[in-house]
């Protein structure tokens, strides 16, 4: 019954991995459609929300039978434990992605400011931060986490560097105020993708080691 | 362990015969709590429990080296008296095992041997006892009906009764919810953790929920070596050695 089990647990996190990757693929492609300003690959990442919320659910409910049928302990418990946390991440990762889907449909139709001011920068620097937590999940290697804490001080720092620039080009002209809104909104959502892969990693501490550590 | 133990182990060995069958064994048992050993067939765990009130004594062929310490007092020296050290080290075997006699006969056999006559006394200690197993209102009517009428369930909390009435201050328990159904297990599990506010209990069990439940800490035991000991807690959530987290996650046993 125990290999049927370990078995079980190792199908989990194939899933798990399958929900974290769809919830970074809706968040570099909404990424993609405000850099590229395309509302049409907006509406692609719009359209997948169900799809991860059912991801979400089943999982969920997986964990959940694998917990009362077999009453898993010691690792076994914590990869559980882990693989919960990954999924609500994942969820709010691919959800943010959504989010940011929006925003490119009301302001696709504008040229943008600056650049976008740092936010491809910001982008790609959290989209590697959820990278590298879900392959520590993956491959049990906290090498891929070992630097997190920095990682994300770098990031808390592009986001308030964003929201100055913007107030300054909102205060400058305030026919921008609604993009910089939203570019301010942008970081912050991003911000939030970074602490999501924070949590992530956290957790699968935890599954390695069993010790409690809080990144940030 | 910080806190006060009241049976220390020191490089405990036994032998049947040639088998080696608890080596080195050294661990604190705290008082009041519920320290729960398991661990595969065969490992040692019920050697080491019947070390404690030397019921190994009773087999053939034994030898036994180290030290076991009751309150600092060494259990096997010469000074000690065994029906003694039984009396302050009460037993609870797999199966419940009641004497052929009426409920009360079976609680009063204790104290009487240990000299108890007078009967207000007998009455007090059989009712005491019975309410500390939670069995005084199942059976307070029929008394003195034959103990082996009742249930499975009641017969084992019978025989905890028959240890407390003799004022132990070490309960050992010997898978004592194995031949019972779930719902008796409970009482039974609710039981040892009424009984720890007066008594130390050790039970042994194969149920490793069983012992998550129910013990405060936890001794995982594996080819008569003691593997490693600590907090229930962090045994059964981050086990610091890979055997135990390798027998409690089923990948062997």
């Amino acid at each position: 019954m125990a290999d049927k089990f370990h078995t079980e647990l190792e199908a989990l996190k194939k899933e798990t991995l399958e929900m974290a990757k769809l919830g970074r693929q809706m968040l570099r492609t909404a990424v993609d459609a405000l850099v590229q300003q395309d509302s049409a690959l907006a509406e692609s990442v719009v359209a997948q929300k169900d799809e991860i919320h059912r991801m979400e659910v089943a999982l969920e409910e997986h964990c959940y039978q694998l917990i009362a049928l077999n009453q898993p302990m010691a690792r076994d418990m914590r990869v559980i434990a882990c693989s919960l946390k990954v999924i609500t991440a994942s969820h709010r990762i691919g959800r943010y992605g959504k989010v940011i889907a929006k925003i490119v449909q009301e302001i696709s139709d504008k040229p943008h400011i600056a650049n976008l001011m740092s936010i491809p920068h910001m982008a790609e620097l959290v989209m590697d931060m959820v990278d590298d937590a879900v392959k520590a999940y993956e491959t049990d290697n906290l090498r891929f986490i070992a630097n997190f804490s920095a990682r994300d001080d770098t990031i808390d720092a592009l986001r308030h560097s964003i929201f100055r620039e913007g107030i300054t080009y909102m205060m400058e002209d305030p026919k921008t105020i609604t993009r910089c809104t939203h570019y301010i909104m942008v970081a912050r959502y991003l911000e939030r993708c970074a602490d999501h892969a924070c949590k992530i990693a956290e957790n699968v501490q935890y599954m390695e080691t069993g010790e409690r550590v809080e990144i940030h | 362990m910080s806190e006060s133990a009241i049976i220390t182990t020191q490089d405990l060995n036994l032998w049947y015969g040639g088998k080696h069958a608890l080596q080195s064994v050294s661990m604190h048992i705290p008082k009041n709590r519920v320290t729960a050993l398991i661990g595969p067939s065969g490992c040692g765990k019920s050697t080491l429990l019947r070390c404690f009130n030397r019921l190994n004594d009773l087999i053939d062929h034994v030898k036994i080296t180290g030290e076991i310490t009751l309150d600092d007092e060494n259990i096997h020296d010469r000074k000690t008296d065994v029906v003694s050290l039984r009396k302050r080290v009460g037993m609870v075997f797999q199966k419940p095992n009641p004497f052929p006699k009426s409920i009360y006969d079976n609680i009063a056999f204790g104290p009487r041997v240990h000299g108890v006559r007078n009967k207000t006394d007998l009455d007090r200690i059989v009712e005491e006892s019975l309410k500390r197993a939670a069995l005084w209102d199942e059976v307070k009517d029929r008394l003195h009906d034959p103990a082996l009428a009742l249930s499975g369930g009641q017969q084992q909390r019978l025989c905890i009764a028959r240890t407390l009435a003799v004022e132990p201050e070490v309960i050992l328990m010997d898978e004592p919810c194995s031949a019972l159904d779930p719902i008796a297990t409970a009482k039974i599990e609710n039981l040892i953790d009424m009984l720890k506010e007066d008594y130390t209990v050790i039970i042994v069990t194969h149920n490793m929920q069983q012992a998550a439940r129910v013990s405060d800490y936890t001794g995982f035991m594996y080819l008569g070596k003691l593997i490693e000991c600590g907090k229930t807690v962090q045994i059964f959530e981050h086990p610091k050695e890979e055997l135990t987290e390798n027998y409690i996650t089923g990948r062997f046993g």
